[in-house]
């Protein structure tokens, strides 16, 4: 499991891993050439542009200056055909660059979503969804950025920085060395900047996410604060947070507009000092200058001074990106804690009895949910599992469907250890119909098929008629190919139940699980779904969940549950008889329901005047 | 290093509703209100850099000319002043890019501020009718990205736009004071690298769009994935998953590649359109040298100016193409801005100071949309002290009913309190006499001790929130939490069940005193043992005040003294449980009901055979 002590987004990491760098270039390995034609073309074009910078120096020295419109005509020949070359390098750097990047955000993605489904249960119930949806979304696409434009950054700064000098080594070396100290003074001034830069820029990304948070709280909570004369006060507070994000941003702000004008200060110095003594030189034999160098010399600062202000940006990217990595990478580690046993097999079928022996289960130690469970069940045997919340019948259905697996203890399927066989041999012949049913945004068809893909559209159909789900979906605008909206959401729950029931019978399956929902459907609704239920128990070991009083009645055995022990087990009369736990639940709920269907049946029918 | 420039102190309580107007560009100005002058300042700055840029390139003209080529007789001396000058005139530069930078960001965070905080209070004052048919999401989008899309604009786009035209004339004129005819021929290119980088940057920001999109359904798909993880799981259904996000993965990668090589292709054809004019004036500026028609300082100038001026033209269009959707932020905030708060009239004047609660209800009709009413005819009246009960199925009315005594919503016919009309009073006099606990009550991701206290202004006593914990029968729960009262609701704290939410938010109204009661199904999650707690402590409380209670048990409403049935918005019955009891009714129907259900358990339990 990956640690997640902190689901905060935390920026950056002070520490930039070796072994993680290393791993980030590894994803480039499938992408070798790629990365060398884009270093080639961003060297290519920083080397042509010296050279342009060069022959503009020509340009003054040996045409303009000595009047030589030939060697003019041939310099201006030349300076055309670099630039067409610089165009063709520009091309190739972006193009190569670009589809790197998008090649390696691709891969990350595919790579950590196939990881995801690997992963069990556990891991999702500890972890976030956003956590996840960040690590494959946001991140990936910063790691991409780092190996893409980050390496082309850094190539096109050395090369720019190296060109810039060799063509100053050329024109004057004694004044190239002068200015060389300048280069470590320019870092140094630049990473001093940034960091500042980024500490307060950091601060206000941070008050920005409460600021949203508070906007959000205040928002959906706007009839409390509203019933309680809450507005000044709440104001207030907003005001706080929000001064904070302006002081943090107005600084970052600060320390940017101080940063450019302190480069630019450091290398007018040095152009002083060019101009000067380049100045002193000219004409000098021995020193070689010229008109043409000493611009030149001007031009090749800015080569250095760019670079220079840009690496401590992309320093700046590669620390956020290495942070990235670092957490995504954590999740490509995570293994899954549920695997097939190596001689696990698939007994071809999972009909027949099921036996749970001293089962003891907890998701964290200090909190048992089960502890020595015993329950076998016969073949085809509809047990109805009762008890308050927390009393560990999700826990039990999660370790029938292989969720989880026991602590300790076992469970035998037909006399077979279950965990002898695959995990897929389980999951692949069990039916689930969930309390919350989900589905997923596309059409009614799509969402039955997904019990069996490969099932003909009449076989979809055929399911739905026996889920009691075929005649509301006649009645949808697009019948069966009516999209359902994200998360099924254009529909209600009953009628998500009722779907997924047909998802469940579409897929033959020979356990049949359902948590029933606790939500009131319509009293139609209730009953077809009833009837799905009862096509899907028939003949199948099932395991419900059972809310409603007409399921619990009519199972086979009720097993009455509290804290992970069953207190109770028998039929309804034989509870009823016991007037236990059964009994007070059983009169409680008779209640609740029985009025809840009176008043949905819709009351007075004679309506009286006021007396 | 260590202070910064005194930061502007912005009002909480600037009030931009003012400044909305229909044309965005006035509206955008009448927003700089205040901050004109810096904005202002940081325009001029931008224009004295301009100014020093263009004269450290004459002054290059002047190195050249007159130092480097005339060699005066006080050449070094000359040297070392055109070096001195050209520093200066760049610390120059920088001291003016400085002010400008920090202006321009005083400025735009500081409307920026002044947005944020008047939308938030815009939001919270906005009638509830308003928030009925919100989304959260929406509004939210507007007051967070809506805004910075408009902090760009001051900060990036109008700054950069006004930046590259300032470098553009200050430029131009020096050029076409060096030799007009070359600065002619020398900026053909000029409006048609303008329009290509207009027309470009609108279709990448198009592609952009569209890849935004489908990176949202990439995202989709994902958080449906692990959304619906148990679904996967158990129909083995990993491998179409898989198949399924690679498919609008694929999509993506498509889309990004798409938009990435229209900058590959853009980026080298503008390059080459600039170069090609850059050397034709090169050119042609060498040959006037070489004529003699120039001099070679003029020449070196020129060429740097030219680059000054065609260069920047590359990223006008991006510029022009954000600043248009930074309008349509505009736009949609001013949507918002421009709907009328709800009149809270905390400085009015309440007719009365201290409430006794005699309510009467006369012809009241309500409807929260038009065609669409929910209460018809209401007429009733309430002694001080007496508790109501109001009965009748989900969808009758009875919430509605209780949201019109706050004045929550607006009504038609008369309510009085007191002898005197609801709307005479402020609402915020009202709400602070009158406490609600509701069914699915709010509660706020702060301790559970700041919850409790939330309705309280000022300092509470900590005997006192635990006083009304207990009442509410809370306070026992609240002792198991691992911080006890400080224990924070929501997803950093505990995860409150439906019934403890309900008791806290109990709490929270006992807390606040209020002269009128109203329980809306307030303890509907709550085990029935726990309620007649719960009662109990209620019914000591409620002597003194006026209460409704909202509820679906006869139990819970038997003792009233006044019993409300209401039906489709229509009281249909009303006096005390005796006199309900005798008449047929709904009320006795639901009686009767409530009988024949327990009857049925035991004709069921029999059956059984218990």
């Amino acid at each position: 499991m990956p640690e997640h002590n902190q689901f905060e987004e935390e920026e950056f990491v002070t520490e930039m891993n070796r072994d993680t760098v290393f791993r980030i270039f590894g994803l480039l390995k499938s992408h070798k050439w790629q990365v060398f034609a884009f270093m080639a073309a961003v060297a290519s074009v920083a080397g042509i542009e010296a050279f342009m910078t060069f022959v503009m120096k020509l340009i003054i020295d040996e045409g303009v200056m000595v009047q030589d419109s030939a060697r003019l005509n041939e310099l201006i020949g030349v300076y055309t055909v670099a630039m067409v070359a610089l165009a063709l390098g520009v091309f190739t750097f972006i193009f190569f660059t670009a589809s790197l990047g998008q090649h390696v955000t691709y891969d990350l993605r595919k790579k950590l979503f196939e990881h995801l489904q690997t992963l069990s249960l556990s891991y999702y119930s500890a972890t976030p969804v956003g956590w996840i949806m960040s690590r494959v979304t946001s991140d990936s696409e910063r790691i991409a950025e780092l190996v893409s434009w980050g390496i082309l950054d850094i190539t096109w700064a050395i090369a720019n920085i190296f060109m810039a000098f060799t063509f100053m080594m050329t024109i004057n070396w004694q004044l190239t060395v002068m200015i060389l100290p300048l280069v470590p003074i320019l870092l140094y001034v630049a990473i001093w900047f940034r960091k500042r830069i980024l500490i307060h820029y950091r601060d206000s990304r941070k008050f920005n996410s409460k600021i949203t948070g508070q906007y959000n709280e205040m928002i959906t909570g706007v009839r409390v604060i509203k019933a309680l004369n809450r507005e000044a006060t709440s104001l207030q507070e907003f005001g706080d947070v929000s001064r904070d994000m302006y002081k943090s941003s107005y600084r970052a702000a600060w320390y940017s507009a101080l940063f450019l004008p302190a480069v630019q200060i450091l290398s007018a110095i040095v152009v002083g000092i060019i101009i000067y003594v380049g100045g002193v030189q000219l004409g000098d034999p021995v020193a070689g200058m010229t008109i043409g160098g000493i611009t030149a010399f001007v031009n090749y600062i800015t080569f250095i001074m760019w670079p220079i202000q840009d690496m401590a940006r992309v320093y700046a990217s590669m620390q956020h990106a290495v942070a990235s990595a670092e957490r995504s990478f954590s999740l490509l580690d995570t293994k899954a804690d549920l695997v097939d046993k190596p001689n696990a097999t698939d007994p071809g079928t999972i009909r027949g009895d099921i036996v749970f022996e001293d089962v003891t289960f907890y998701y964290d130690e200090k909190n048992p949910v089960l502890s020595d469970f015993s329950l076998s069940l016969k073949a085809g045997e509809t047990v109805a599992l009762v008890g308050h919340t927390g009393s560990g019948k999700s826990t039990l259905v999660n370790l029938i469907c292989r969720f989880y697996e026991p602590v300790k203890g076992r469970i035998l399927i037909n006399g077979m250890d279950y965990t002898d066989m695959t995990i897929e041999a389980i999951q692949s012949r069990i039916g689930m119909v969930l309390q919350t049913p989900h589905l997923f945004s596309g059409t009614v068809l799509e969402n039955i098929q997904y019990g069996r893909l490969d099932a003909t559209r009449e076989e979809v159909i055929e399911a739905a008629k026996m889920a009691g789900a075929h005649e509301f979906i006649e009645n949808l605008e697009d019948g069966y190919d009516e999209a359902v909206g994200e998360g099924g959401s254009l529909l209600s729950v009953g009628q998500k139940q009722l779907i997924s029931i047909a998802r469940a019978i579409l897929s033959k399956p020979e356990i049949f699980i359902m948590d029933e929902a606790t939500s009131s459907v319509d009293t139609l609704t209730e009953a077809l779904i009833q009837q799905g239920m009862d096509l899907l128990m028939q003949g199948r070991t099932s395991f419900i969940i059972a809310h409603r009083l007409s399921t619990i009645k009519s199972a086979d055995r009720i097993v009455v549950l509290e804290n992970g022990r069953i207190i109770e087990m028998g039929t309804h009369s034989e509870l009823l008889r016991q007037h236990g736990h059964y009994y007070n639940l059983y009169t409680k709920q008779f209640r609740s329901q029985r009025s809840a269907d009176y008043e949905t049946e819709g009351s007075a029918p004679d309506v009286v005047q006021p007396a | 290093m260590s202070s910064f420039p005194q930061v502007a102190q912005t009002d909480l309580n600037f009030n931009v509703k003012e400044t909305i107007s229909h044309n965005r560009l006035k509206g955008l100005l009448r927003l700089l209100k205040g901050y004109r002058l810096q904005y202002a300042g940081a325009m001029v700055a931008l224009a004295v850099m301009a100014l020093l840029n263009t004269a450290s390139l004459l002054l290059l003209r002047y190195l050249v000319d007159d130092v480097l080529v005339a060699r005066p007789d006080n050449f070094t001396q000359a040297l070392l002043f055109t070096a001195v000058a050209f520093v200066l005139l760049s610390a120059g530069r920088g001291i003016f890019a400085f002010f400008s930078g920090v202006l321009k960001a005083s400025a735009s965070e500081g409307i920026a501020l002044r947005i944020k905080d008047y939308m938030f209070d815009h939001l919270q004052h906005l009638p509830f009718r308003y928030h009925d048919q919100q989304q959260t999401g929406e509004l939210i989008q507007r007051a967070t990205s809506d805004i910075d899309a408009i902090r760009r604009f001051y900060a990036d786009q109008a700054i950069g736009i006004g930046r590259i035209l300032l470098l553009f004339f200050v430029n131009f004129f020096a050029l076409l004071a060096l030799h007009w005819q070359l600065t002619l021929v020398s900026v053909i290119v000029v409006p048609v690298v303008l329009v290509m980088s207009l027309y470009f940057f609108r279709k990448v920001s198009a592609a952009y769009e569209e890849r935004q999109k489908q990176d949202a359904i990439v995202s989709n798909v994902l958080q449906e994935n692990l959304t619906g993880v148990r679904v996967v799981k158990a129909f083995a259904r990993q491998p179409f998953e898989i198949d399924r996000f690679e498919e609008e993965n694929t999509q993506l990668f498509k889309l990004g590649i798409r938009f990435m090589y229209m900058h590959a292709t853009y980026w080298p054809v503008v390059d080459l359109l600039t170069g090609f004019q850059m050397i034709f004036a090169f050119f042609l500026g060498a040959t006037l040298v070489i004529s003699g028609d120039m001099t070679v300082g003029t020449y070196v100038s020129f060429t740097a100016m030219i680059g000054w001026i065609i260069n920047p033209m590359r990223n006008l269009g991006r510029l022009i193409v954000q600043m248009s959707t930074g309008m349509v932020s505009y736009d949609r905030i001013a949507e918002v801005v421009a709907e009328d708060w709800e009149k809270l009239g905390i400085k009015d004047k309440s007719p009365k100071e201290d409430i006794e609660g005699h309510i009467i209800f006369k012809d009241v009709n309500f409807a929260y949309e038009h065609d669409m009413p929910v209460l018809h005819d209401i007429n009733f009246e309430v002694q001080p002290g007496q508790t109501i009960a109001l009965l009748g199925s989900t969808g009758s009315g009875k919430t509605s009913l209780m949201a019109l005594l706050p004045r929550f919503y607006g009504y038609e016919g008369s309510i009085t309190l007191d002898g005197i009309e609801l709307t005479e009073y402020p609402r915020h006099f009202l709400r602070a006499n009158i406490g609600i606990v509701e069914q699915e009550p709010f509660l706020f991701s702060r301790s559970i001790y700041e919850n409790i206290t939330y309705g309280v202004p000022g300092e509470v006593s900590k005997d006192d929130v635990i006083a009304a914990a207990k009442a509410a029968a809370v306070h026992d729960v609240i002792m198991t939490f691992p911080d006890a009262y400080e224990t924070l609701v929501g997803e950093r704290g505990v995860t409150l069940s439906g019934g403890q939410k309900q008791r806290i938010a109990l709490a929270r109204t006992l807390l606040k005193n209020p002269r009128i009661l109203i329980l809306d199904d307030a303890t509907s999650s709550v085990d029935t043992q726990t309620e007649s707690e719960i009662r109990e402590a209620l019914s000591r409380m409620m002597k003194q005040r006026t209460s409704f209670i909202i509820a679906h048990r006869i139990q819970s409403v038997m003792d009233a003294d006044l019993i409300l049935v209401l039906d489709k918005g229509r009281i249909v019955q009303h006096g005390t449980h005796e006199e309900l009891m005798q008449v047929p009714g709904t009320y006795r129907q639901t009686y009767d009901m409530q009988a024949r259900i327990e009857d049925e358990l035991q004709e069921e339990l029999q059956r059984a055979g218990a």
